[in-house]
């Protein structure tokens, strides 16, 4: 067995035993991205060139890590996947990312998303696709399609992405990876490149639950940086191998038992459902028809609404791309936009101009953030009703490159069963469920705000009967 | 047919800096004066992935500010994200309290055309963070035609609390007293210096006018006004400007028009303002005031300057103008109040710090924060001129040779060669003995008795005067020559 293939948790009781040592982890992981990353095209910059300094006594120390090219690292550039960031440089770390960094962690590269985290397919980068380890030919998902390549294909153990609509479950769902979006409040967002502020959350990426649990535990808790992260006692993501769902009732979502699902994920949703009650937990039923309704239109508005705005200090005037021989300031601002904002970033900003424009807002900016009040009331009811919500992460498996791109209602639609959870600042979990044929089919643990560890508590129990994904052949065998 | 007449109908806008050492949203330093770009960090350059981070000193300072104007504060007031592109803005949009801001109503009063008090409304004070500052190359220092601009952003983040009337303004006079009696009530909170030559204080004015004829003129909004006479002079201008087209039976046009204070005109905004539109600011929560932070922050409210005035004229019996110019600055209210806290008899002490204290400041050029004299020392001075041991003239150059020297009262009453008291008894008696003495000729007229009116009498007090450089009071020294010359 090769270094890159061990998880999280067996690098460092490696690590720590000196069964082998960082600088072998490092080499080994960075052979196995020279080999694949021709295919997979998971990240933007690499940065394994050579093995940096660590902070050797800190909980991750020598663990290689791929991080969403939206978080800040200073000093290297930085781009969102977007034209406009040009060769920005922050001078500033992410929280996030410090956090890992003071732990030892080692990275060895910035991974490929969609355009400023808008897009489900990875496609929309303006470095251009990345490609489904599992099946080249498929996309990986998005937004952070890259963060999930590079765990499935075992460039390294664990990744950070990001997660406004479904950006982490999603991609972790079509690569075969453990996804886990926390709750609003529990990542720090200093240092993410903003796309909908009220909804991005910052969550990691790993093979196995345990991985999550001991990123979580170094990521989490609060930062005076970011307002919105809590102010509580840091929760405790201690791995517990005695965890137990037995009485623990688990729902699914009555308004989406009419909704198509492609057959894997089908049998996943009862196969899941057989494993829990089989665990000892009561498998019950919710109602949530505000979210089935509106959820989606909800979503955008706010999501276009905040990004818009987020998006206005793309001017030119202080970094990234900008141009030289405008004709007056006008003409600067509308060119550097123009060339600089891909395709479905200006649609978004358009929609988000419009929706929010005076004569407009009240229907549907501020009737919006009164639907988001409504959905996150039925969520609290549906939490005294159930402990954890069962559903899909998507109703579809992963489509081949460019086949999504047509229609893209289409793809909005797709995001039903994730972009809930971000209006109402849930945790969710993306788990692996095993494999169709070569694509692995993934699920997801919704809980109420602030139940994150138990969630992940669950998701190790599901683990134990689906078995952790393999590393994926990244195209190469 | 009957004279139409107009009535101006005037709402004013006012940017205030709050005085504050860091930043609405960062930590970084307020000081606007220090090298270009060198307080500024990535939340006040608005770099992706920076947040912002409420300063709770700032929203005291609004508080206070709110005070001032006599607005209460609501619980819970949210912040905007007001959108437009410039390039001063560097997030594209500014971070406004503008929809549901942190007080309430309140009022200033000020004096009608016939010397009535008026309260003139204020609707609301918002916070929200000031931009950067723009050098442009162009001639006439403005955006359009200039061939390089540079922008500076110490200025950006730092905190402003704009303060909008109601539209009760009636006269460009109302107006000025209006923004004059709020800035020295904001001043006095402690919410803001507003140096106004600093550009802490800035107004915006709209001026819509109502004929008797019952026709309305579109409302105008006029803009660039730095000081209280360009706000006076702009109104003023503006007024006119709508008279004559309303009179002509024309319409105003609404619209934002510019302030020129050199040319003393306004004209058409030849930027046109921009579309503004209004989301949350979803980085930062609501701003929750709770009754007990409400309570701690007023507790810090001083006396403010009309009651302060009032209490002078009611316990002291000080002249309400004399009241009313003292408590203009808080600084020298406070000086007068030690003065009297050290024994200086109230009246005796104003009449001082009018007069010789703010002469002296005038005169350097100083604030009284800068007038080393301390106040017991100046009441020291005031009860030595009341209790006759100096004369009003001696404690003039007593007081003016303390200001230049930085020195004591008793250092200079020697320097100066004072007897204090005066020269009296057998000093004074000496010294008209030795008056009379040096001029025989004058005493033999006197005893004669030719001097019928007096005039050398006269002449020999002048004399001794002279000799007592004019310490000894003018009836002892009539009397000592009176009795020398029997």
């Amino acid at each position: 067995m090769e270094l890159y293939e061990l998880n999280l948790w067996m690098l460092m009781e490696g690590l720590k035993a000196g069964k082998f040592t960082a600088s072998e982890v490092f080499t080994s992981c960075k052979n196995r991205i020279d080999k694949c990353e021709g295919n997979i095209h998971a990240l933007i910059t690499r940065t394994d060139n050579e093995m940096p300094t660590f902070s050797k006594d800190g909980t991750l120390a020598g663990i290689p890590t791929i991080i969403k090219d939206n978080l800040c690292t200073k000093g290297l550039r930085t781009t969102a996947a977007s034209k406009i960031l040009g060769d920005w440089r922050p001078p500033y770390d992410a929280t996030a990312w410090a956090r890992l960094k003071d732990s030892g962690a080692v990275l060895m590269g910035k991974a490929n998303m969609d355009e400023f985290a808008m897009g489900n397919t990875c496609g929309n980068s303006a470095f251009g696709p990345t490609h489904n380890p599992n099946d080249i030919t498929r996309v990986p998902g998005g937004s952070s399609g890259g963060s999930a390549a590079a765990v499935s294909a075992g460039y390294v153990p664990f990744s950070l992405g990001s997660d406004t609509g479904g950006s982490i479950r999603q991609p972790a769902s079509y690569c075969g990876v453990y996804g886990f979006k926390p709750t609003y409040g529990m990542v720090s967002r200093y240092g993410l490149i903003s796309y909908g502020s009220s909804l991005d959350q910052i969550g990691p990426f790993a093979r196995t639950v345990r991985d999550l649990q001991i990123v979580m535990s170094v990521i989490s808790g609060h930062d005076k940086m970011d307002s919105s992260s809590f102010r509580n006692k840091p929760h405790d993501f201690t791995h517990n191998e005695n965890a137990s769902i037995k009485g623990k009732r688990i729902a699914v979502v009555k308004e989406f038992a009419g909704f198509t699902l492609d057959a894997p994920i089908e049998d996943a949703m009862k196969r899941t459902i057989k494993i829990l009650e089989d665990e000892g937990a009561i498998i019950t039923e919710v109602s949530l028809p505000v979210v089935s309704k509106y959820a989606v239109a909800c979503y955008y508005a706010l999501a276009m609404s905040e990004a818009h705005t987020n998006l206005e200090r793309y001017d030119g005037v202080r970094l990234g791309y900008t141009v030289k021989d405008a004709r007056g300031i006008k003409e600067m601002f509308e060119r550097v936009r123009s060339e600089g904002f891909g395709a479905e970033v200006k649609a978004r900003i358009i929609a988000g101009t419009c929706l929010t424009e005076p004569t407009r807002c009240e229907e549907y900016y501020v009737a919006a953030t009164k639907v988001r009040t409504l959905i996150a009331q039925e969520f609290s009811r549906a939490f005294g009703e159930t402990d954890y919500i069962l559903q899909p992460v998507t109703p579809s498996m992963p489509g081949k490159i460019g086949e999504s791109d047509d229609d893209a209602m289409k793809g909005y639609e797709a995001d039903l069963y994730t972009l809930p959870v971000n209006l109402a600042g849930l945790p969710g979990l993306s788990f692996f469920t095993g494999y169709a044929g070569n694509l692995p089919v993934g699920l997801q643990l919704i809980g109420a705000r602030w139940s994150d560890s138990e969630i992940l508590d669950a998701g190790m129990i599901l683990e134990r009967h689906f078995g952790s994904p393999k590393i994926s052949d990244g195209g190469v065998n | 047919m009957a004279e139409l007449t107009f009535t101006p109908v005037i709402g004013i806008e006012i940017h205030i800096r709050l005085k504050s050492d860091s930043k609405l949203f960062c930590s970084c330093s307020t000081d606007t004066d220090a090298p270009a770009n060198t307080n500024i960090c990535p939340v006040c350059m608005g770099l992706p992935g920076s947040l912002p981070v409420m300063n709770h000193r700032v929203v005291e300072q609004g508080m206070l500010a709110g005070f001032a104007l006599n607005c209460g504060i609501r619980p819970k007031s949210l912040f905007f994200r007001k959108s437009y592109f410039y390039p001063d803005l560097p997030k594209g949009h500014q971070i406004s309290q503008c929809d549901l801001p942190i007080t309430t109503s309140g009022y200033i009063e000020v004096h009608d055309s016939e010397g009535k008090l008026k309260k003139i409304r204020v609707h609301h004070l918002h916070l929200e963070e000031d931009v950067g500052s723009l050098h442009h190359s162009a001639s006439d220092g403005r955006l359009e035609g200039a061939d390089t601009s540079y922008v500076d952003y110490n200025r950006s983040g730092t905190p402003l609390a704009e303060i909008v009337s109601e539209p009760d303004v009636s006269s460009s006079k109302e107006a000025v007293e209006y923004v004059m009696t709020l800035r020295r009530r904001v001043i006095y909170s402690g919410a803001s210096d507003v140096e106004l030559e600093k550009g802490m204080m800035r107004f915006d004015a709209n001026v819509s006018m109502k004929c008797s004829d019952g026709r309305w003129g579109h409302k105008v909004e006029v803009k660039n006004m730095n000081s209280f006479k360009a706000l006076e002079r702009a109104i003023e201008y503006e007024i006119k400007r709508q008279k004559k087209i309303m009179l002509q039976g024309g319409e105003v046009i609404q619209e934002t028009r510019h302030w020129n204070d050199a040319k003393g005109i306004t004209s058409p905004s030849r930027v046109k303002e921009n579309y503004r539109k209004f989301i949350v600011e979803p980085d930062l929560p609501p701003l929750y005031i709770s009754q007990e932070w409400i309570d701690r922050v007023a507790a810090r409210m001083p006396e403010m300057p009309d009651v302060r005035a009032s209490r002078y004229v009611t316990d002291w019996n000080i002249p309400q103008e004399v009241a009313d110019l003292i408590t203009d600055d808080r600084n020298l209210a406070d000086y007068f109040e030690s003065c009297v806290k050290a024994g200086a008899n109230p009246v005796r002490a104003a009449h001082w710090v009018r007069t010789e204290v703010l002469r002296v400041m005038n005169e350097k050029g100083l604030k009284i924060s800068e007038f080393t004299m301390k106040p017991e020392t100046l009441a020291g001075l005031v009860e030595r001129v009341d209790g006759g041991k100096l004369s009003t003239t001696q404690g003039k150059e007593v007081f003016d040779y303390m200001c230049a020297n930085n020195s004591g009262i008793d250092d200079a009453v020697k320097a100066l060669g004072i007897t204090e008291g005066g020269v009296a008894g057998n000093a004074l008696a000496d010294i008209v003995a030795s008056v009379i003495a040096a001029n025989p000729d004058v005493l033999d007229e006197i005893k004669s008795g030719k001097d019928k009116k007096g005039k050398k009498l006269k002449f020999l007090q002048g004399l001794v005067m002279k000799e007592t450089k004019g310490q000894a009071k003018p009836n002892e020294v009539a009397e000592a020559i009176a009795e020398a010359v029997k």
